[in-house]
């Protein structure tokens, strides 16, 4: 759909031209040792089901990024991730718009410096890469504090040398079901703006500052949020082979500083030969809204009020270990993995949420057992959320890195 | 008068017609006298009863002739006449028309030979005899509501011997049982013959029934039965933009003033009369977005000088259960309901925390002129709302009081009892009793008492206290009632309510005759309103009715609009609505 956009006489130009397109889908089975209300859950669940395509013309400088997601129809009510939370989610992982992403960017020089355009629906320009481009299936708790997506957006870049600069503008509203789109009376209401920097080789800075406008209620009369977020990314071999390491820091703060949302993640993974091994830390605290009767794990929407229950401070541990099954091979790729989680809750400062007695307990495990199946050249190495100079700026620091 | 120019333009056709025969082979012969209208024509008359009517015969001159025999005949109406006549010296016949029984015009007409194509005619109105008997019209059989007006009237109609509608007749109406009411003790005939009045059936589903009655008439009296149901009623649904919806709606003299949150205050007539609205069609008088939205309840406040100049709304800003909360009190001069305008507001500053509070429900001590307001973790202020407002009031500020203590305190209402004590419902501690004296505020009683589950609302009446549960407190869910005997000092725990279905029970209210506990209940099967009964016990509530809403309902006001009790209740989003429900029928 993607190529039969591209305009037919940009096609087939030899080199000038290319396109790609992929796709992947992971089979996961996750055990929880409790949920809400007490006692445990296992479920099978395909998950992240995706095509992606991406294409360029005239030799890089029209760009089109699209990701269709099919989580709508695979995890309706959510994957089976305790502490997760967002779009009225709770302790599952939202699923994600069936129009994921779909960029277009221009890219064009200037003496040494890059620019890009970047217009469509997609992710601002706003801290670390979506975390189904990271190492983990469990998607980290701050999903909606260091990552903003799903959004009509413009984006403007430069990059030049070592230094990226990205300002977006974007409608606040996030989306409230898979089929639904931005609230584009609202494009503009909001903004961000992200530097990265790479000082030295391997070691990428990355600072965000984000003004979200009503973020949770469509119509715009809900409370904003700032949104601040600081990385450092680490690649290079480590004892000969490849090594990944990023730490970020995420702050929203809302209600006019009535909520204040921190967090911290940090994770690795060192790759030995087909096997990878990684790890990550997360202390993340989250709101608590009141959950819709016989749906513990669906909170009221639309909202009534902007009030909330409380805060919860969670804190997981996450190892795992994946091993490319194919790798050297055709377009087919398999990737089994196990992911074992320990996870802590507690609250946060005042409110009346206590998560000891919601949860008939603080602490939790959670075991996955999953095979990631890819088609396509592409399928393991498309990065949701960069265009333009941003997705430019990882062939001068990282190789992508997915679970 | 008629008589001499029907005659005249009788002379002139017949001293025409010679000339406009000549040349035509179709005419008949000429005429050779002429017969008109003497007397009798445009009278009435009573059915079946005779009316005399003359003719005149003369030549075509003019001149009378005597000896002529005029033959009578029924044109229409169904009567009889004289079958003929001679015509006296002055060329005079007479002839007796016996109407037919119908009311209505009747017609005859006489001629005479040689008089051609023109004979005279006569009109007659039968006119209606005495009335003689009542019947039944429409309204017989009717199925309504308990307390509220048939949709169609009862009527009859009374008729003379030949069924003719009969006008002025002074029909009787009365109850017979049922114990409802009529529009009116008595009703006249119209010219239909018909007389009616409206049943308000009675408060009961037994049976309902009513007499038209006029003495001596055949088929008085007349009997009309009706079959009420009881139960919450619909009456009108009035949209608000899915913004967050409607929170609270004030009701008074026929006003709801709706909070609408950042879409402000809607005014609309109930029944005031300002704008020409009902219950059933709700008219918009006027609106007004107070600084900062969140318009969440309101208190059209009276003071005694008879002043309704302020309007307080309360602002919900964002909070965190238990512990922060924001939004202040603005005052609305509603002087020109079509054009309020805010003139002040109240901020509550405290210390610790976020550093200020945010209000919930109000109460006014009208007579006193003090508004007390719920401040969640602020606890209850009160304010002197005395004279012209200033556009600050924090100077009014006469007292505040924390009853749970820091902490401990999220007061979700405040409301007076018989202008003596007040009493709060507190989401982390309870139902207090509290007292205002000598500028102060004191704990009587009360409070920590309900550990269990998050409190609602509250309202005090017949002795006795009700206070909702809201949320779910661990994994308690907030579906209860609770009734408290309030006394004179703490307040003692009597019987509770329990909801299946839902978590919170989110406004109670009692109706004015202290006879209806309703409240509004969200989030779950359950959710929508619920009335009990209090007419056997005010501690032991018991089930009347439900209507289920599925979005829930948040609020729910109870008011009289015309001796009729509704229900002012907020449908919450994604299609938010003002719904008014008519419980008339369920007052016992």
């Amino acid at each position: 759909m993607v190529l039969a956009a591209l305009p037919a006489a940009l096609r087939g130009q030899g080199g000038s031209t290319s396109a790609t397109i992929a796709g992947r889908g992971i089979v996961a089975a996750t055990y929880s040792s409790r949920e809400p209300l007490g006692g445990d859950l296992a479920k099978l669940q395909v998950v992240q089901p995706m095509l992606m395509a991406h294409a360029t013309a005239y030799g890089g400088a029209l760009r089109v990024t699209s990701t269709v997601d099919f989580e709508a129809w695979t995890i309706p009510d959510g994957e089976l991730t305790i502490a997760a939370w967002g779009e009225g989610f709770v302790d599952r992982r939202h699923p994600h718009t069936v129009l994921h992403e779909l960029m277009v960017s221009g890219v064009g020089r200037l003496a040494d410096a890059e620019f890009s355009l970047s217009g469509g629906k997609g992710f601002a320009a706003f801290g670390s890469d979506d975390p189904a481009n990271r190492l983990t299936l469990r998607y980290p708790v701050n999903h909606h504090w260091s990552q903003i997506l799903e959004r009509a957006v413009l984006t403007g870049g430069v990059l030049a040398g070592p230094v990226m600069a990205e300002v977006s503008l974007f409608n606040g509203d996030e989306p409230e079901y898979p089929q639904e789109s931005p609230n584009f009376s609202r494009f503009g209401d909001s903004w961000s703006a992200r530097l990265t920097a790479l000082p030295v080789r391997g070691l990428q800075l990355e600072a965000s500052y984000a003004s979200v406008q009503s973020p949770e209620h469509r119509a715009g009369s809900g409370t904003d949020q700032d949104k601040w977020h600081a990385s450092a990314q680490w690649t290079r071999p480590l004892a000969g082979h490849p090594f990944y390491a990023m730490a970020e820091w995420a702050e929203t703060v809302e209600g006019d500083g009535l909520f204040v949302f921190d967090s911290f993640l940090a994770e690795a993974s060192w790759d030995l030969g087909a096997t990878r091994l990684y790890y990550q830390f997360e202390r993340t605290e989250r709101p608590e809204e009141e959950r819709i009767f016989g749906e513990p794990t669906r909170s009221v929407r639309p909202h009534l009020e902007d009030a909330i229950l409380g805060t919860t401070r969670w804190t997981l541990n996450t190892v795992g270990v994946g091993r490319d099954l194919l790798a050297g091979g055709g377009a087919l790729r398999l990737r089994p993995f196990v992911e074992a989680s320990y996870i802590t809750v507690a609250s946060a400062g005042p409110g009346v949420f206590d998560p000891a007695l919601w949860y008939q307990g603080t602490d939790f495990w959670g075991l996955t057992l999953g095979i990631t199946v890819g088609l396509g050249r592409t399928a393991f190495s498309h990065l949701m959320g960069r265009y333009g100079v941003s997705e430019d700026i990882l062939g001068r620091s990282v190789a992508p890195h997915q679970h | 008068m008629r008589i001499h120019m029907a005659y005249r333009a009788a002379l002139g056709l017949a001293l025409l017609a010679p000339a406009a025969g000549c040349g035509s082979d179709s005419a008949g012969p000429a005429p050779t006298r002429l017969i008109v209208v003497a007397g009798g024509d445009g009278q009435s008359a009573p059915v079946a009863t005779g009316a005399v009517l003359t003719a005149k015969v003369t030549d075509v001159s003019g001149t009378p002739e005597e000896g002529v025999t005029v033959t009578w005949s029924v044109v229409s109406g169904g009567g009889t006449i004289t079958a003929s006549s001679v015509t006296s010296g002055a060329g005079i016949a007479s002839g007796t028309f016996t109407l037919g029984q119908v009311a209505g015009q009747q017609r005859a007409r006489a001629t005479a030979e040689g008089v051609g194509g023109a004979p005279a005619t006569f009109t007659v109105t039968g006119t209606a005899g005495p009335a003689t008997q009542l019947k039944k019209s429409t309204g017989d059989g009717q199925t309504g509501w308990a307390g509220s007006p048939l949709p169609l009237a009862y009527a009859v109609v009374a008729q003379d011997q030949y069924n003719n509608p009969v006008a002025g007749v002074t029909v009787t109406w009365a109850v017979t049982s049922g114990g409802g009411t009529l529009s009116s003790p008595s009703s006249v005939t119209a010219a239909s013959g018909a007389a009616t009045a409206v049943h308000t059936l009675g408060n009961t589903t037994a049976a309902q029934s009513a007499t038209a009655t006029v003495a001596g008439l055949t088929g008085s009296p007349v009997t009309f039965t009706a079959t009420s149901t009881t139960g919450i009623r619909l009456v009108s649904t009035v949209g608000v933009p899915a913004n967050y919806g409607l929170h609270d709606t004030f009701v008074r003299d026929g006003l709801a003033f709706l909070c609408v949150w950042d879409e402000g205050v809607f005014i609309y007539d109930f029944g005031n009369g300002i704008a020409g609205g009902t219950p059933e069609a709700p008219k918009r008088v006027g609106s007004l977005v107070t600084a900062g939205g969140n318009a969440h309840n309101a208190w059209w406040y009276h003071s005694p000088s008879g002043s309704k100049r302020y309007l307080f709304v309360g602002e919900e800003g964002p909070g965190s259960v238990g512990s922060s909360s924001s939004g202040d009190i603005h005052v609305v001069d509603v002087s020109n309901l079509a054009a309020p305008v805010e003139v002040g507001s109240y901020h509550m500053t405290i210390a610790g925390g976020t550093g200020s509070a945010g209000t919930h429900n109000f109460w006014v001590d009208e007579a006193n002129e003090i508004l007390y307001a719920a401040y969640y973790n602020g606890g209850v202020v009160a304010l002197d709302i005395s004279g012209t407002l200033p556009a600050d009031l924090s100077s009014r500020e006469l007292a505040r009081i924390q009853p749970g203590g820091a902490g401990n305190t999220f007061v979700w209402g405040v409301m007076q009892y018989q202008g003596g004590d007040l009493f709060a419902s507190d989401m982390l501690s309870g139902f207090w009793r509290l007292r205002y004296t000598g500028g102060a505020f004191s704990v009587v009683g009360g409070g920590n008492n309900v550990p269990e589950r998050f409190t609602s609302d509250l309202w005090v009446q017949n002795g006795y206290g009700y206070t909702g549960g809201w949320g779910n407190r661990g994994t308690q869910p907030g579906n209860a009632v609770k009734v408290w005997q309030l006394g004179a000092g703490t307040p003692l725990l009597v019987d509770s309510v329990i909801t299946s279905g839902i978590t919170t029970v989110s406004d109670v209210q009692v109706s004015a005759d202290g006879k209806l506990l309703v409240f509004s209940a969200e989030n779950g099967p359950n959710a929508g309103l619920h009335v009990y009964s209090l007419a056997g016990s005010p501690s032991q509530p018991v089930f009347l009715a439900k209507y289920l809403v599925a979005q829930g309902l948040h609020t729910a006001t109870v008011e009289t609009v015309a001796g009729r009790t509704f229900v002012f209740a907020a449908r919450n989003p994604a299609n938010p609505a003002l719904m008014t429900f008519e419980i008339t029928s369920l007052v016992p």
